[in-house]
Order: structure tokens, then sequence, then C-alpha cells
């Protein structure tokens, strides 16, 4: 295809990607599992922590705002996709004038829209119970990278053979829990053990958690432009491998 | 360009090249062209590649060998210039059960599209045509088996396409939406719309398809027009009679120029290779024996007979013995 065809193709490609994202939205956002797994869990999660610790809600707002942002986002792809391809409507896009990447894109987007909204609401609550925002420019950036960053981990994950929501989601759920306990939440990263510290370098949660951090004012171990760089790596590799193996699982029927 | 489809020996091995699973065959160098405007009917028993054939067709899967063209485009190399071209109502109605039907209708041209100015139009004339037009803003998750159908097949037409996929496209309808469907079918050949459907119906693909070809164990085992495939089959002629009176069907079988008496619900089908000599036969026959004749019919080979024969599937089973029961014809006037 050459340059003068592609933009054309680049921009139907987009729009279309963004149509699915709407319908996903529209469909799949107020499913029973997306609440539970996407809301109602790292909700619960951040109370069983945080309960009982004399912290101020300056240094817990941003890790609230970290985990919903992972959560939710990561959230979409193996609730979506599995679903879609038990019910077959998958298919129906498959068969539609556009690319897989462009569906990926568009379950991906859906993600990113899903995990900034309800990540939105424990800041807004942050903000009004005192916490503040330092560099705006860095929070909107960090949310939005790490959105992507987990909307494309969720739909790598759905690559996990099953049709069925909840044969994706725990093992799904198995991969991010100790994410939790590597990537500075809980613990800080320069109190972790030297093999933490190493682990702690190959999660994106780290990345997305020292970013917000830096965001509201809570100091940050890594400089925030290599959070951001080290975001886009993340989403880059996720959405390649999510692609080839899609790819890959299509060819074989699944 | 006058085929609308056209396929040289297509292959579909699955699990080739994948450690520990055994390569299954499912596809094996298959070739036929289907015309522009022409309803082609793909049959074939469970398992013999007719989902395999159509999963490659609409580019849903990659051939392991031989090409295939839809409308000119390769199904290979152009996959995305295929889909712009064509339709597809799969076998179970994929449709958004949580969108109304005019929601499922929008999403589809919005995702084919479709100008905006176009689709409300089209969605209207698609709706009023399946009657479906006073349940558009209806969840359609609350839709019987038919009306879903039949908003698939909606959905399906919304683009226009050229050329249109049917997988089994009345399988476990009711009557009145197999006969909605056929009608639906028959007007796409009216406005030159390709339909290459497969189905389990025989009377289906007899009613509504140009030509057929059948599909076994993964190669084409016929392909031609129904009425020529029966002609193939001039041995499988029957006299159909029915008596208004018990009858020993051991004599029926054993009249002169009867190969096989088959009882079929209240009449008797004689195969013959002479449907001429048997009728007068069976005439004398019934008068010495004091029957009525309620009614008396000469019959082709049926399309499901071809198939049963071309395919080698069992025929639907016989009560043990039943070339001993005794029938009793329905009531009707001599003929």
């Amino acid at each position: 295809m050459n340059a003068q065809a592609l933009w054309p193709r680049v921009r139907h490609e987009t729009a279309r990607a963004w149509i699915i994202a709407e319908k996903d939205i529209r469909i799949y956002y107020a499913k029973p599992p997306v609440i539970m797994w996407g809301i109602a869990l790292p909700f619960f999660m951040f109370l069983s922590w945080s309960v009982g610790r004399n912290q101020p809600t300056g240094a817990l707002i941003p890790a609230l705002v970290a985990i919903t942002v992972f959560f939710t986002a990561s959230s979409i792809g193996p609730v979506v996709i599995p679903w879609e391809k038990r019910v077959h409507t998958f298919e129906r896009l498959l068969t539609a004038p556009l690319s897989l990447p462009a569906i990926l894109l568009g379950k991906t987007l859906a993600g990113v829209v899903f995990g900034v909204a309800v990540a939105v609401l424990p800041l807004v609550a942050g903000l009004a119970l005192g916490a503040r925002i330092t560099d705006a420019l860095a929070l909107v950036i960090g949310l939005l990278l790490s959105a992507g960053v987990f909307s494309s981990m969720g739909v790598l994950f759905s690559t996990l053979p099953g049709q069925n929501v909840g044969s994706v989601m725990m093992p799904a759920t198995l991969i991010r829990w100790p994410l939790l306990f590597v990537s500075g939440l809980f613990i800080p990263l320069s109190n972790l053990a030297v093999w933490g510290q190493v682990l702690a370098h190959l999660s994106p949660l780290t990345y997305a958690n020292d970013i917000i951090h830096a965001a509201m004012g809570g100091g940050s171990y890594f400089h925030p432009a290599l959070d951001a760089a080290a975001l886009v790596v993340f989403w880059t590799a996720f959405l390649a491998a999510g692609l080839w193996l899609h790819e890959m699982g299509r060819q074989k029927g699944l | 360009m006058t085929h609308a489809i056209e396929v040289e020996g297509l292959t579909k091995v699955y699990g080739q090249g994948q450690r520990g699973v055994t390569p299954v065959l499912a596809v094996d160098h298959i070739g036929f062209a289907v015309r522009q405007g022409e309803t082609f009917g793909f049959l074939g028993p469970n398992g013999a590649g007719k989902t395999t054939t159509i999963n490659i067709l609409t580019t849903l899967l990659l051939p392991t060998e031989g090409a295939a063209r839809v409308m000119g485009r390769d199904v290979v190399k152009d996959s995305y210039g295929v889909r712009e071209e064509i339709g597809i109502v799969p076998e179970i109605s994929n449709i958004y059960e949580e969108y109304s039907a005019w929601d499922n209708l929008m999403f589809t041209a919005r995702l084919y599209g479709v100008p905006r100015a176009e689709r409300e139009r089209r969605a209207k004339e698609l709706l009023t045509v399946f009657s479906l037009w006073e349940k558009r803003d209806t969840l359609s998750e609350g839709f019987s088996k038919g009306m879903k159908r039949r908003l698939c097949l909606a959905m399906g037409l919304m683009h226009r396409p050229r050329v249109l996929f049917l997988d089994e496209p009345t399988s476990g309808l009711d009557v009145q939406s197999v006969l909605a469907i056929r009608e639906i079918v028959r007007r796409l050949r009216d406005e030159g719309v390709t339909v290459f459907m497969t189905t389990h119906n025989i009377e289906e693909a007899s009613q509504s398809c140009d030509r057929v070809a059948i599909i076994n164990y993964g190669k084409i085992a016929a392909i031609d027009t129904p009425e020529n495939l029966k002609a193939t089959f001039q041995g499988m002629q029957s006299v159909e009679v029915a008596f208004c009176d018990e009858c020993d069907a051991a004599a029926l079988s054993g009249l002169s120029g009867v190969r096989e008496a088959r009882h079929f619900g209240d009449k008797w089908r004689l195969y013959t290779d002479a449907p001429g000599m048997v009728i007068p036969v069976v005439v004398d026959w019934a008068r010495q024996q004091g029957l009525t004749i309620a009614s008396l019919n000469t019959l082709g080979p049926s399309l499901e007979e071809v198939f049963v024969q071309i395919t080698g599937l069992a025929l639907p089973a016989r009560a043990e013995g039943e070339g001993q029961r005794r029938g009793r014809g329905g009531k009707g006037k001599q003929q």
C-alpha cells in the first residue's frame, strides 16, 4: 500500500475502532463481571490495605488512583472479548471491512475510557479530602498512558484459552495480583529487597504508580519522563503481543 | 467477470505443524465457481467441510493450499476487499442482544461505512421487509429465535453486499420465519445478489437454489442443478400409493417391476425403473385383493435421496421387518 492510500486507510480504521469502543462502552460497562473485577475488587482491596493505617490522604490517593486505573482498564479486554467470542459477535467484527489491529484498538480504547473515567472518581474525592496536584500535565499523561498500558494488557489476557469470562479472568487476576506487591504501591520501592526491586522494574504498574505519585507531590523513584517512556514501551509491547496471539488463535479457529 | 465466487484446489488442514496435534484434513482440493446473481447451495453432512469452506471464503480462516476469489478479490491477498463485498449470516444469530433492532442496524451500518443519510432509510426499509419495524426500539434479547434470525439477516444486508453467505438460514425456525426467509432469498436473486447457502435442509436447497454442490469428506461429490442431480438417479424413481385398507407389504414388494417397497406414513413407495409399467400392476393387484386405492402418484428421486445416495449416508431408520408390516391407507379419491 502506497503512502497516499495509507492515510485514508488509517483514518478509516481509527474511526471504525472508535465505533467498536463506543459499542463496548454502551454494552459492556454495566456487565456484572466488569463491575466486580474492575471496580469492586480494587475498591475493597484498597480499603483492606488503608483502613487502620495512620497515613495522610496525600499519600493514599495516588496509590488508590493507580490501583483503580490498573484494575479497571485491564478488566475490559478479558471480559468483553471472551464474551463476544462466546456469543459469536467477535466473528461479526472479524468479517467486517477492518483489520484485526483496528478491532483490538477499539477494545483498548474502551478500556482506556473506562480506566480514566473510574480513576477520576477517587482523584476527585482525594482532592476534596486535601490531596493536591503538583504537575497536572504529568498526571494527565500518566493516567492516559497507564490506562493504555493496562487496557492493552487486558487485551493480551483475553488471548488466554476459553470463551468463558471466568476462565479468562481468573488466571488474569492471578497475574495482576502479584504485581501489586512489587510495584511500590504498598511497600516503597526503596524498601524492597534487591530481587523485589529487580522485579519492580519489570512491572508496568511501578511506572504508573510512580508518575501519578510524582504528579501529586508524593515524590518519585524515577524521573516522570522515564516513567512515561517505560509506559509507552509496555503499551507497544502488549499491543504487539496481543495482536500476534489473537492472529495465531484466529488461524487455529479459537 | 462472470463469477462471483471462484475456488481452485482449496485445501484446509487443521493442526498442521502443531506439536502433539494430529492434522485433520477438513477440505481436500475442492474447486467450483458460482455465477453472479446465482443462488448456490452447499450441502453436506456434519463435518463434511461446509463451515470450513465458508470460513475461508469469508476470510475468517486462511487456506492451507489453493485459491479462492470473491468478486475477483483474493481471500488471502485482498481479504479487506473481500469483506467489503460480502454479507454474512452465520448459523448462530450473532446480534447484540443488549441493543435494540434499530441500534443493531445502526452499528452495522457505521461499521461498514454506510453514509449517514442512507443508514436510516435502509434500516427502515429492512425492518419493514423483515416485519420488525414495530419492534425496532425493543431490546433484541427478548426476540424469538425467528425474529433474531430475521434481524441477523437484515444486518447482513445493511450495506447492500453483492455476495451474501447464509449458513443454515432456516435451521430450527418456525414455518412463518422459514417462508419469510425463503421469500427474501428469492427477492435477493431478483436483485442480482449472489447467495451462497449452506443447509441441511435438502428441500430448502431444492426450492431456493439454482445449483447445489454436495461436499462429503472434504471433497465435492457432485455439483449441478437440483433437477439434473435428481435426473442422474433415475433408478430412484418410484410409484407412491396409499390404500384405504390394510395391505400385505410382502406382496407389494413382490409385484412385477418393483425393486423395493417402503412405508412412508400412510403411503407405500414402490421403487422401480419403470413406473409406467408398475402402475397397472398395482391397480390390478389392488382390485384382486379388494383394496381401494386412496391415491397413486409417480415420483422422481427427491434431492434428499440423491444426497443420501451421493454421501453414502444411511437412509432414515426403518423399523425391523418393515417389509412385512401391514399399512392402512388414508382417505382420498382413487386415481
